[in-house]
C-alpha cells in the first residue's frame, strides 16, 4: 500500500512558538515576507530577511535537515535560472565556453536570484511545515471572509480545501487497490511506449473517477443529513483568537519590512543601474 | 500447482516511523485441489498475505514458492504467475471500467495476448461458470445490479483460467440470493479441481465450503487444520475476535440441555441429520 502513513502536506508535529502562533497571522506574515523579499534589492536586504528567517526557523525546532530536503525538488530550477543570469547578463568576461561568456555581473545577478529563492522556499515552507491543514484552511477562511462582500465564496473554498486535504490519502488507497486488481487481470502498468502507458491507465482511472463521484455523493448526502447549510452561521469547535505572541509576531515581521526598505533606500541595487 | 510459503514476513513502509508489520513469519502450503478458508479478525493481515500469493506484494523477508518456483527470484515473469493464480479482490465490482460486460471479461485474456476467437470462448466459458446470463454481454457493466456486476467481476477472473482461485470477501455487501449463489459457483468451481482460497468474515460460509482453515491473529498463523477441528474451539475462536458457526453453536447448547448430539456439526443439513437421530432416539420423531 503506497499510501500507508502518509502525511497530507508537510506539517511537522513538534511543540514550539511558530506552531502555536495563530495560523491567519501565520499566513499574513508569509505574505508580507514574500513581498518584502521582492522589494529588497540587494544584499543587506537578504542579511536581513535572512536573519529573520533563521530566526523563525530556530524558533520552529523544525530540523535543518527536514527544510533543505524540502529545497531538493527545486535545486534544479535553482541551477537554471542562476546559471542563465551567469551567461546572459552582459559585461566584464570571468570565463568563456564557446559563444557563452560568463559575466562578473551575471554571477552576482545569478548568486542574487539564487539566495531570493533559497530564503523564499525556506520561509514559506515553514507555514505548512508548522501549521495543520486543518488550521491552515480555518485560518484562510478568515482571511477571506471579507472578501465575501464582492461574492467570494470564503467558506466553500476553506470547505472544499478541507474535504480535498481529507480525501488525498483515501483516494492513493484506492488506487493502489484498482491498480492491484487490474494488475491481478494482467495489466502492465510498467512497461511500454508513452502511448502504450497512457492508454494502460484506462482501467485505472475509469474505476477511481466512477468511486470518486460515488463518494462526492455520499459524502454530500452525509453532510446534508447532519443539517450542513454552508458556512452561514456556523461556529467553530476551535476558535481563532489572536494572542500577545501573535501582535509580538507581526510587529517583528513589520519592524523587518522596514528594515528591508531602509536598505533598499540606503544602498540601491545589487548592480547598479547604468553599469550594465 | 502447491504453493508453499516459508516465513513470509511483511512490513509496510519499512524504515520510517509509521513501519507496520501487517504479517510475520508466517509458512504454510497448499497442494492442488484444497478449498482453505483464510479467517481473522479485521486487520489481522489476511488482505495482506493473499497479495503476496500472485505478486502483488514483495515479502519484506520469507520466500513464496508456486510450483516449487521462488516467484520473485530473476527470470521469473509475475504475468505468468497471475495467469496461474487468480485473485479476486473485495469488492470486485469496482474495478470494472470497459463499455460493455463483454469487454470487461476479455480484459483478462486479451492483456495475455489470445486471439479473438480464443478469447470469446473463454467470455463464454467463464460466463457460465459464474452463472451470467449471455444476454448481458452487450450491455454496460453501470447498468447491473450490485450481485450482477460482482459476477461480470469474478467472471473476469475465470476468464483468465487460473489453476488456483483466491477471493477476498466474495460475499461482502450482496443480499441472500446473491450471497448463496456466488457461494455455489465457488463451490461447483472447486469441485471442478481448482484450488480455492476464501478468505471470509462470515463463519457459516467458511464452515459450510472449506475443508482447512488457517485463523491469522496480528500477522501470525494461529492455526491451520481441518476446519471441524476449530471451529469446535469455541473459548479459541472468541479470543481471536472470531465465532463459531451458528449452528455448532446450537449443536452446543443442546449438548448442554443433555441431547446427546455431535459438536463438530458445521451444516444445516448435518444439523438436522444429528438431531432428527436423536428425537428418534427419544422416541418423538414421528410427530414432527
Amino acid at each position: 500500500m503506497i499510501s500507508r502513513g502518509i502525511v497530507v502536506g508537510q506539517y511537522y508535529p513538534v511543540n514550539s512558538l511558530v506552531h502555536s502562533l495563530d495560523p491567519r497571522a501565520k499566513i499574513v506574515i508569509s505574505m508580507i515576507f514574500m513581498v518584502v523579499l521582492f522589494v529588497g534589492n540587494n544584499f543587506y536586504s537578504f542579511a536581513v530577511a535572512g536573519t529573520f528567517a533563521v530566526l523563525a526557523v530556530t524558533l520552529s525546532k523544525i530540523p535543518w535537515k527536514v527544510l533543505i530536503r524540502g529545497l531538493r525538488p527545486i535545486v534544479f530550477i535553482m541551477l537554471f535560472t542562476t546559471a542563465l543570469h551567469l551567461f546572459l547578463t552582459p559585461g566584464p568576461a570571468i570565463f568563456q565556453i564557446g559563444p557563452l561568456k560568463a559575466s562578473w555581473p551575471g554571477l552576482i545577478q545569478g548568486l542574487f536570484i539564487g539566495i531570493r529563492l533559497i530564503i523564499l522556499i525556506v520561509f514559506t515552507s515553514l507555514l505548512t511545515l508548522t501549521t495543520s491543514p486543518i488550521e491552515l484552511t480555518d485560518g484562510l477562511e478568515d482571511i477571506l471572509k471579507p472578501f465575501s462582500r464582492i461574492g467570494v465564496p470564503a467558506h466553500e473554498i476553506a470547505m472544499m480545501m478541507t474535504i480535498a486535504l481529507r480525501f488525498i490519502p483515501t483516494l492513493l488507497e484506492e488506487a493502489d487497490r484498482i491498480m492491484k486488481a487490474q494488475m491481478s487481470r494482467g495489466a502492465d502498468f510498467e512497461s511500454g511506449n508513452m502511448i502504450q502507458r497512457a492508454k494502460s491507465l484506462v482501467p485505472l482511472l475509469v474505476p477511481l473517477f466512477v468511486s470518486a463521484f460515488r463518494r462526492a455523493d455520499e459524502l454530500a448526502m452525509a453532510m446534508e443529513a447532519r443539517c450542513y447549510r454552508g458556512g452561514e452561521g456556523r461556529t467553530r469547535m476551535r476558535q481563532l483568537r489572536l494572542s500577545g505572541g501573535d501582535y509580538l509576531a507581526l510587529g517583528l515581521t513589520i519592524i523587518m519590512s522596514a528594515l528591508v526598505i531602509y536598505t533598499r533606500i540606503r544602498f540601491g541595487p545589487v548592480i547598479p543601474r547604468g553599469t550594465l | 500447482m502447491p504453493i508453499e510459503v516459508s516465513n513470509l514476513t511483511h512490513t509496510y513502509m519499512k524504515g520510517t516511523t509509521s513501519e507496520v508489520t501487517a504479517i510475520s513469519g508466517v509458512s504454510f502450503r497448499i497442494e492442488d485441489g484444497e478449498f482453505v478458508g483464510l479467517i481473522g479478525a479485521t486487520g489481522s493481515g489476511k488482505s495482506t498475505l493473499i497479495q503476496h500469493l500472485n505478486g502483488l506484494l514483495r515479502p519484506t523477508s520469507g520466500t513464496v514458492l508456486v510450483d516449487g518456483v521462488d516467484i520473485w527470484s530473476k527470470g521469473v515473469s509475475l504475468k505468468q504467475i497471475r495467469r496461474k493464480i487468480g485473485l479476486v479482490f473485495q469488492y470486485p465490482e469496482q474495478q470494472v471500467f470497459e463499455e460493455t460486460v463483454y469487454d470487461d471479461i476479455a480484459f483478462g485474456p486479451r492483456n495475455l495476448g489470445f486471439s479473438q476467437a480464443e478469447v470469446e470462448a473463454r467470455v463464454e466459458k467463464a460466463c457460465e461458470l459464474v452463472g451470467l446470463d449471455k444476454e448481458l454481454l452487450p450491455r454496460s457493466p453501470f447498468e447491473l445490479s450490485g450481485g450482477q456486476v460482482r459476477r461480470v467481476a469474478i467472471a473476469g477472473i475465470l476468464a483468465i483460467q487460473p489453476k488456483v482461485l483466491i477471493l477476498d470477501e466474495p460475499t461482502a455487501g450482496l443480499d441472500p440470493k446473491g450471497r448463496m449463489e456466488i457461494l455455489d459457483n465457488i463451490k461447483q468451481l472447486h469441485e471442478t479441481g481448482m484450488t480455492v482460497i476464501l478468505v471470509s468474515h462470515n463463519m457459516d460460509d467458511v464452515a459450510r465450503l472449506c475443508e482447512r482453515v488457517m485463523v491469522l491473529e496480528k500477522g501470525t498463523l494461529v492455526f491451520d487444520g481441518p476446519a471441524r477441528e476449530v471451529f469446535t474451539q469455541r473459548e479459541f475462536l472468541y479470543s481471536k475476535q472470531l465465532r463459531p458457526p451458528e449452528v455448532t453453536l446450537l449443536m452446543e447448547k443442546l449438548r448442554q440441555r443433555g441431547w446427546a448430539v455431535r459438536q463438530d456439526v458445521l451444516t444445516v443439513e448435518e444439523a438436522y441429520a444429528e438431531i432428527m437421530k436423536e428425537l428418534r432416539k427419544k422416541g418423538v420423531a414421528g410427530a414432527i
